[in-house]
């Protein structure tokens, strides 16, 4: 086999792909309207999230800490999400939806989350809010379990694990998108318009890219709302798009109310986005409209164009959540590009049986390695010691420097990608999404060629 | 001097005394907001914890070492790339950043394994650094791994490296500056005294509480060779290793950030007898003051008037320029510590404008006894602020700008105040003559930016302007100015380069030789 699935066999980390889950929990957290989290740990963990967030989408969102000091550490802080949760419903007359989201100290010195919130349902919201809706989801993201993207995963399985309710029918879609960016969500909601299907998203952060108002003042936040994540039950179908960022959620509500899911895949690339689009069918009976096959024309022209010209033959290393690093290194194989190193940043077990991981080693003709549980160093070390040469990175911005030293060029995709602007409007997944990709994977190389004066007058007559 | 009590905060009585309003005529005695005291849990506080104090603010800008921290991975990725101390070593500090990435079975069974293992395959990563500094997490506290042994058991079995330990966990104290206080003594009991220095001339200090922030440091080196200053150390920005070992030959340490940076001045002054001198490198009138004071310590105040002459001659046109500009417009003063009293005074005497609020997220007291002291009457002062409060000031204060942390800045944007960058800058540095034009520069585009004015039309209800395609900075800021200025031949605008500290490398500096018979 020419594809190979290695652990890194380093013990430590020489420049982290992922940060720890309680970041993943805050990211969703944010996805739901009238939502503070509560972060139960040290102020830095959401400090610095929050900060990250902010400078991904240039917007600052609100979650809270339970500011956990040495007392707490020694003597237990549970105290401090009692205190918490009542300054925030206090100060914030809208909260109704509050997650106690766990970090590794917490963990570590035990503290009761899930009691905290009996007791505080039974006490503090009886006696001191009757009548008002409040919401209280404990959620366990110790970080010394996972990363981000498990975190991201456990904490759409707890909201929708609290909040599905089986009612009656809906006939509407649960579309569980992953960790993306608005532009996506856009992109998925189009394909959704198109087909006439009625799908509840999760999440709905296309208000992520929040306007500037001339009056008021427009807080960036999620629109998913409870009634949206109490529906869950009654859909006709679940489709988590990205595997390991939604799929708990989706097979909780097959295992629980029947609700038949789909995992999977990731529709980046036009492959996926033709197999996301017969799930719909399959789960809808909507035909695809004519429209949509237009919309693939107009990207198939587009990709057409660049694909054997310039894209064939282009060994490519990719990084980031798997799905995304997944998918990418599936459409690069279209585009006859060489995924030639895939680095998975976490130590998840399941990636070595993912079908699309296995499929990878069956098929690929060139040498390809995939890491998992990688860091940054097994690019870099690559690059610069073992005589890796590369046309192209596919990341987020935490890598740029693997790029810079060493003059590859690089597309930013993921998160986060805060040393360009704008990108989180920009879809990759979708007919849309392929086209913004192969263009701006084109534009990269364009650019490159033309630093380095590397044939660019080959661009004069294209 | 009321205390302020916000709207918002009104159902969270602790509250009430961690704000004041600087009335007429007003000192400290009659009122001083409360400060470092513990966080009110779901605040919305903006503080950090005091592993990020250690690590992330005062660790970290040391150039030429390995930065490791101990704990599960989130806190290293989480501190990494988010700060602009740069170094002139290609920034290997900035672009690397180093883990333990403990997992539960660490949890579980202790990870000084893991970690000694970790060191080794850092050290062969990059064999040219032979430096580092490890620092201990909320987790790697809480289970009690050894850090110190497995550093000394490394050190034993691998002569040429050395290893620095900082043991600040995430939740030792209220804020970030419990971690300030815990780096700097442990670097003084630690380090300090292992390396005998080289001096070079008579006049040698350590340059203490300076981050580099854009290129801070190197602004101000270039001052002190100018002098003949020998600079034993930087703590940190752009400092060595090895050269902060030495800190003890100094014969003065001058010193900038006091709030993250005193412990240390002080010890080295019980310990070694060395005196502590504390200056602002902000501004134009405190620099030079400053200057002059560490001339007059070592008895060459002409040198350090030779610097101030030339300097104030070359940018005070270009500063006034921008002062014209600037003067009455409303600035909320909203930093992280120190720069709250840095900047309070000097920003109304130099700039013209008015300190309408200050704010600060981890100073103490102290560092509040001078901010209010230097700011102007009626300013708003308020420790430990959150969010809600941050803008309710705001919709009272109608601020023209607000300097402050990233985060922050994007809720200001918000509400239509425009904000720069008080910890990062903008287009720093803003340290030296140069810099603090840089910085009125920065306040100008802010301010007078054509984008800000269209943020503020209501095309549905306001009059749409269709006379214009377009309006510069120049169009609004002198629509009011009397010709006198905006005719000026003096005065003019910022004429640096984008980067202006290319030319500080490769400079060549006065042999001071009558020094280097004195040095000792």
């Amino acid at each position: 086999m020419l594809c190979d699935v290695k652990e890194k066999t380093r013990g430590g980390c020489i420049n982290p792909i992922f940060t720890c889950q309680p970041c993943g929990a805050q990211f969703v957290s944010i996805g739901v309207k009238d939502c503070i989290g509560i972060v139960h740990g040290g102020q830095g963990c959401v400090m610095f999230v929050r900060l990250l967030i902010s400078q991904h989408f240039k917007e600052s969102f609100e979650i809270a800490s339970s500011s956990v000091h040495e007392e707490g550490a020694v003597f237990g802080a549970v105290k401090r999400v009692e205190e918490a949760v009542d300054v925030l419903l206090m100060r914030y007359p809208d909260v109704k939806v509050i997650p106690i989201i766990s970090t590794c100290s917490t963990e570590i010195i035990g503290d009761d989350i899930d009691g905290v919130v009996n007791k505080l349902n039974a006490g503090l919201l009886k006696e001191k809010y009757p009548g008002r809706e409040v919401h209280l989801i404990p959620i366990h993201t110790p970080s010394f379990v996972g990363s981000m993207v498990s975190g991201y995963d456990v904490a759409v399985r707890d909201f929708v694990t609290y909040f599905a309710k089986k009612t009656e029918p809906d006939g509407k879609l649960n579309l569980i998108t992953g960790w993306v960016n608005p532009g996506d969500v856009t992109a998925l909601k189009h394909l959704l318009a198109e087909m006439r299907i009625d799908a509840t998203v999760l999440f709905e952060i296309e208000n992520f890219d929040s306007p500037l108002m001339p009056y008021g003042n427009f807080v960036s936040h999620g629109d998913t709302t409870v009634e949206d994540l109490s529906g869950t039950a009654n859909a006709i179908g679940t489709i988590a798009l990205n595997r390991y960022e939604g799929g708990k959620a989706a097979l909780y509500l097959e295992k629980e109310f029947g609700v038949p899911a789909i995992l999977g895949p990731t529709p980046i690339g036009i492959r996926n986005t033709d197999t996301f689009l017969q799930n719909l069918m399959t789960l809808t009976g909507k035909p695809i409209p004519e429209s949509l096959v237009r919309e693939r024309g107009i990207a198939m022209d587009a990709i057409t164009d660049v694909t054997h010209m310039f894209l064939a033959d282009k060994k490519v290393a990719i990084y980031g959540n798997p799905d995304l690093a997944i998918g990418i290194a599936e459409f690069c194989l279209d585009l006859e590009m060489k995924p030639v190193l895939l680095l998975l940043g976490d130590d998840n077990p399941n990636y070595r049986n993912d079908p699309r991981v296995k499929a990878l080693q069956e098929n690929v003709d060139f040498p390809m390695e995939i890491i998992t549980n990688a860091d940054l160093w097994e690019l870099e070390d690559r690059i610069r010691n073992q005589g890796l040469e590369l046309d192209m990175i596919f990341g987020h911005s935490k890598g740029r420097y693997s790029a810079i030293e060493n003059t590859i060029p690089m597309v930013r995709v993921g998160f986060p990608t805060y040393d360009r602007a704008g990108l989180y409007r920009h879809p990759v997944v979708g007919y849309a999404g392929a086209m913004w990709l192969v263009e701006q994977m084109a534009n990269t190389l364009f650019t490159d060629m033309e630093y380095k004066k590397n044939k660019e007058w080959i661009l004069n007559v294209w | 001097m009321p205390y302020h009590e916000f709207e918002c905060s009104k159902c969270i009585p602790e509250r009430k005394k961690h704000a004041v309003i600087k009335g007429p005529g007003e000192d400290l005695t009659s009122a001083l907001p409360q400060g470092y005291l513990s966080t009110i849990p779901g605040s919305i506080s903006e503080r950090g914890c005091a592993y990020c104090g250690a690590k992330h603010v005062i660790g970290t800008p040391m150039k030429d070492v390995i930065h490791l921290s101990h704990g599960p991975i989130g806190c290293t990725y989480d501190t990494w790339q988010t700060k602009r101390y740069i170094s002139d070593n290609d920034n290997f500090q900035i672009k690397n950043t180093f883990a333990t990435d403990m997992k539960e079975k660490h949890i579980i069974f202790g990870a000084e394994k893991l970690l000694k293992q970790t060191i080794i395959e850092a050290f062969k990563a990059f064999p040219a650094i032979k430096r580092m500094s490890i620092y201990q997490t909320c987790a790697s506290a809480l289970i009690g791994d050894d850090i110190n042994a497995i550093a000394a058991e490394v050190m034993e079995e691998m002569p040429e490296v050395d290893i620095f330990v900082c043991n600040s966990p995430g939740f030792a104290g209220p804020s970030q500056s419990g971690g300030h206080h815990k780096i700097n003594i442990a670097w003084l009991n630690q380090k300090v005294g292992t390396v005998e220095p080289k001096i070079t001339s008579p006049y040698v200090i350590n340059y203490v509480g300076e981050y580099n922030i854009q290129g801070d440091q190197h602004v101000m080196m270039d001052y002190f060779k100018r002098m003949g200053i020998q600079v034993l150390s930087t703590f940190t920005g752009n400092g060595s290793y090895d050269e902060l070992r030495g800190m003890h030959r100094a014969h003065l340490n001058v010193l900038e950030c006091a709030r993250s940076a005193e412990y240390i001045c002080n010890e080295l002054k019980k310990r070694y007898g060395i005196p502590r001198l504390d200056i602002d490198a902000f501004g134009f009138t405190t620099l030079a003051e400053g200057l002059r004071k560490i001339g007059m310590f070592f008895g060459i105040e002409d040198r350090a008037q030779a610097i101030i002459d030339e300097e104030t001659a070359r940018w005070k046109p270009e500063l006034d320029w921008y002062k014209e500009r600037l003067r009455g417009k409303k600035v909320c003063l909203w930093p992280g510590g120190s720069k709250l009293w840095h900047w309070a005074n000097v920003v109304h005497e130099e700039f013209g404008v008015d300190v309408v609020s200050v704010y600060t997220k981890f100073g103490h007291q102290g560092d509040m006894e001078k901010g209010i002291s230097r700011c102007q009457e009626g300013a708003l002062a308020i420790d430990d602020p959150n969010e809600l409060e941050g803008l309710e000031a705001m919709d009272m204060l109608k601020p023209d700008i607000i300097f402050t942390g990233k985060r922050p800045g994007e809720v200001a944007k918000k509400v239509r105040v425009p904000y720069l960058n008080a910890h990062a800058y903008h287009n720093g540095p803003w340290k030296g003559w140069e810099g603090w034009v840089r910085f009125a520069r920065d306040i100008y585009n802010g301010i007078y930016s054509p984008i800000h004015q269209l943020a503020l039309l209501d095309i549905s209800k306001d009059e749409i302007p269709t006379d214009k395609g377009f309006e510069t900075q120049r169009m609004l800021s002198d629509r009011d100015l009397s010709e006198d200025i905006t005719a000026s031949t003096v005065l003019h605008q910022y004429s640096g380069k984008y980067d202006c500290l290319a030319e500080l490398s490769g400079k060549t500096y006065p042999r001071f030789e009558t020094d280097l018979a004195h040095a000792v």
